[in-house]
């Protein structure tokens, strides 16, 4: 059997525990197949299959506490399991594999805005954490040139806290006191504490950049060079690499 | 605590020193463990420094500076090994040469006296070219395809640092592996390695414990048929029972049956440089200080034995 062959089988036997086309594309003789295929209903490939699928839900779960706390058990399961039977949660940079989670999290709670929010908290705060680790403030020389682009932080959001009174009912008192004040967070690597309140023009600048725009643009429309400053040197806003020609 | 002063062989015509009794550099220990006189070394696995950046299909393992600075504060200047966790040089489809290119990063920053892996594979190529990280790691079949890709490899990385490479022999639960007759079983593969590759081992005296007891074996037995001169390290780990399997799970203390197989092959093994008392990260600070420190003062107290000390 060659060795691509028997670690492809292998590795999707484990990453793709519920699938059965597990010999796609390979090319093995009919006692090789066979012997994967025994392998499969072996106890040694269950414990393995087993440790394999545990350790990936302790990555998952590590990434996403809070969210997860928030989602009664048999949906966080569910949630889980469509996780890992995707051939997810393997990585072991912790980073990748957070922000990966939460993604995929997210995308299955648009209709719960409360859940919802928290999700991008807790990405927003890992993402901000992640950042700050190489997060250096850029020379704001270039914003003198009215043709320089810039753009959202890559490591930078921000949360609205924001829901109806009857839909904080299931959330823990201190998170259901965030939506209560309707709190707008920032999240900017280069802040020592990650995150602030920002003031109603930074919120502004942060809307106008939700696609690049050059720094005339900007001030044409009324937002101050020392705002532009100031969350550019909090990584909150960066220097875009996006050719604005066509705009 | 006593070092030997006779030289192990020379790998790539440099001489290795005896060093003694190690312990992997945990950032959440506190540094006093390491200023203790208890780790004659630090074992480093740099990944553990690093944080991985994915450009469209590019992947970048890059070294934290922070991370970096405080280890080396941490570390006091002790000698350092490395002992990577994300190479996959078993991995058919190529090894991950973000891992090796970050390696060379590292060894500009803090030069280590020998580096190892583990014998195996973790990944699978997926579609367009991408890699798949199956979530843990596999063994490799007792092949001679096996074989010659990984001796291959192994003597490129050997050329490239310019100081010993090591695979350690890996804890697996498949009772039977594929094997070609010319190998014979994945004992022998290490044989055959370190012939073809010229390079060394770290022996693992808890996954071979894991394995003979799993699998059923006298591990003195396969002890005997290992060449011992190409063994450079040595770990010893604890485990725990999970489903019927002895797992290698770094969790805790030394069984007493592998501080037995190290009192058992320090004496046999001529060139061993170094014992390293493994365990993850979250189960040291579970374990405490203390506990640590007696688990090395144990296999000091073996080292001594073997090497003639008092």
């Amino acid at each position: 059997m060659g060795l691509i062959d028997y670690q492809t089988v292998l590795g999707r036997m484990l990453r793709e525990q519920n699938r059965d086309d597990y010999l796609r594309g390979v090319s093995l003789a009919a006692g090789e197949s066979r012997y994967l295929e025994n392998l499969r209903d072996t106890a040694e490939f269950r414990f393995y299959a087993s440790v394999q699928r545990s350790w990936c839900v302790g990555r998952a779960m590590k990434a996403a506490h809070l969210t997860l706390s928030l989602l009664p058990q048999e949906e966080r399961e569910r949630l889980l399991d469509e996780w890992i039977d995707s051939g997810s949660g393997a990585q072991s940079f912790f980073f990748v594999e957070a922000e990966a989670f939460l993604d995929f999290i997210g995308g299955h709670l648009s209709d719960r805005p409360c859940e919802y929010t928290v999700c991008q908290f807790e990405r927003a705060t890992m993402r901000a954490s992640n950042g700050a680790n190489v997060f250096v403030a850029p020379d704001a020389a270039s914003l003198r040139r009215p043709d320089t682009c810039l753009s959202r932080g890559g490591y930078a959001a921000v949360v609205r806290f924001a829901a109806a009174i009857d839909q904080l009912s299931n959330l823990p008192g201190p998170l259901a006191d965030l939506f209560s004040a309707g709190l707008i967070v920032m999240f900017s690597p280069g802040r020592a504490q990650l995150w602030h309140e920002p003031a109603p023009e930074e919120v502004d600048l942060w809307e106008a950049l939700e696609s690049p725009a050059s720094v005339r643009t900007l001030l044409d429309h009324g937002h101050s060079l020392e705002t532009i400053e100031r969350l550019l040197d909090h990584g909150a806003i960066e220097y875009s690499t996006v050719s604005l020609s066509t705009q | 605590m006593c070092i030997q002063d006779k030289e192990v062989l020379p790998a790539n015509g440099k001489p290795i020193q005896p060093l003694g009794v190690g312990f992997p550099y945990f950032a959440g220990l506190p540094a006093d463990l390491y200023r203790s006189g208890l780790a004659a070394f630090v074992e480093i696995t740099p990944e553990t420094l690093c944080r991985q950046r994915t450009t469209g299909s590019a992947v970048e393992i890059e070294i934290r500076p922070d991370h970096l600075a405080t280890a080396q504060q941490t570390c006091a200047g002790l000698p350092v090994v490395v002992h990577g966790v994300e190479l996959s040089i078993g991995s058919a489809h190529g090894l991950n040469n973000a891992y090796l290119n970050m390696l060379d990063s590292f060894q500009k920053e803090w030069p280590f006296l020998w580096h190892s892996e583990h014998l195996g594979f973790q990944t699978i190529a997926g579609d367009n070219d991408s890699t798949l990280e199956i979530g843990v790691p596999l063994p490799m079949p007792a092949t001679v395809e096996a074989v010659e890709l990984v001796a291959e490899r192994s003597a490129a990385i050997l050329e490239r640092y310019d100081v010993p490479f090591l695979l350690e022999n890996p804890a697996h639960y498949f009772s039977e592996l594929p094997t070609d007759p010319e190998i014979g079983n994945e004992y022998r593969f290490l044989s055959a390695f370190t012939q073809k590759s010229g390079c060394y081992l770290l022996l693992d005296l808890h996954n071979l414990y894991c394995n003979a007891v799993n699998h059923h074996f006298d591990a003195r037995d396969v002890i005997n048929t290992l060449p011992l001169d190409r063994v450079i390290e040595i770990h010893v780990a604890g485990g725990s029972w999970r489903d019927g399997f002895w797992m290698d799970a770094h969790d805790g203390r030394v069984p007493e049956p592998v501080w037995e197989l190290l009192e058992y092959v320090l004496p046999i093994a001529p060139n061993v440089a170094g014992v390293v008392f493994e365990l993850l990260e979250e189960h040291a600070t579970r374990l405490g200080v203390s506990a640590i420190e007696n688990e090395l003062r144990r296999a000091w107290q073996i080292w001594n034995l073997s090497h003639g000390a008092n």
